[in-house]
């Protein structure tokens, strides 16, 4: 049995439980979403700026921006709590929120849109996706 | 619409601006739905607690909404305002799941 990666403790702390290699999973996604929020070329802001709503030729500029500010606070925020053992609430929330973007981020970089596209996808990449699946299938236990 | 505003207007003032004002308001009352779209990487507990914690919803109601989200490609998560839709929206795409809003089905 696998020990757990992430558990909360009895004075509300989430404790950190990843070795290195797991840190570094950790820092490798949040660095790319950082990146990517500041570059417009970047191959991940077609996710991370996706339509809020279709059926206008363009969102309200205000929402995209909220938007923006949002993802990049709580990137900013878990690069800066990278190496603690304990994390509170609203760290934990930028540490999952974070690394699912990066999942879907990736996912949609490599076309892995559907589950017969998974299948089929270069053994590198669905190393990388299920790093970061068994990280947000830890901390989702927790927060 | 602006067409009959202009002919009502001669007939009858008063008539006209009642009725614009009533399709106003009905046009701004409109619901407008968030619809949060199924991907085949997202682990499903992290679908659950990301509309717990944006939705306040109750455990049981975030199970079925994922379950929803998954096996039909899609779910609304809420319906109402759309300024308040498109606000939820904002959020449950910076938490990273993929989410639109389009105008509830009458």
């Amino acid at each position: 049995m696998t020990s757990r990666l992430f558990v909360r403790r009895r004075d509300g702390r989430i404790e950190v439980r990843l070795n290195e290699a797991g840190r570094d999973v950790v820092r490798v996604a949040v660095r790319r979403v950082v990146a990517a929020e500041h570059d417009l070329d970047d191959e991940w802001n077609a996710t991370l700026n996706g339509p809020i709503d279709p059926s206008r030729d363009q969102d309200d500029p205000l929402l995209t921006l909220a938007r923006q500010h949002e993802m990049n606070s709580n990137a900013e925020l878990a690069l800066l709590t990278i190496d603690e053992t304990f994390l509170n609430d609203g760290e934990a929330w930028a540490w999952l929120s974070t690394l699912q973007v990066a999942l879907r981020a990736t996912a949609s970089e490599h076309g892995l849109v559907s589950d017969e596209r998974m299948s089929g996808a270069d053994e590198a990449v669905l190393t990388e996706v299920k790093n970061l699946q068994l990280l947000l299938f830890a901390i989702a236990d927790v927060v | 619409m602006a067409q009959t505003t202009r002919r009502r207007t001669a007939d009858a003032d008063v008539v006209t601006e009642s009725e614009i004002s009533s399709e106003t308001s009905t046009a701004t009352k409109r619901p407008w739905d968030v619809v949060v779209w199924n991907d085949p990487v997202t682990p499903m507990n992290v679908v659950v607690v990301i509309f717990k914690r944006i939705f306040g919803y109750s455990n049981n109601k975030c199970t079925q909404l994922m379950l929803t989200v998954h096996h039909r490609g899609r779910a609304v998560v809420w319906t109402g305002e759309r300024e308040r839709a498109e606000r939820y929206c904002v959020k449950v795409q910076v938490a990273g799941l993929q989410c639109t809003v389009e105008e509830a089905a009458s």
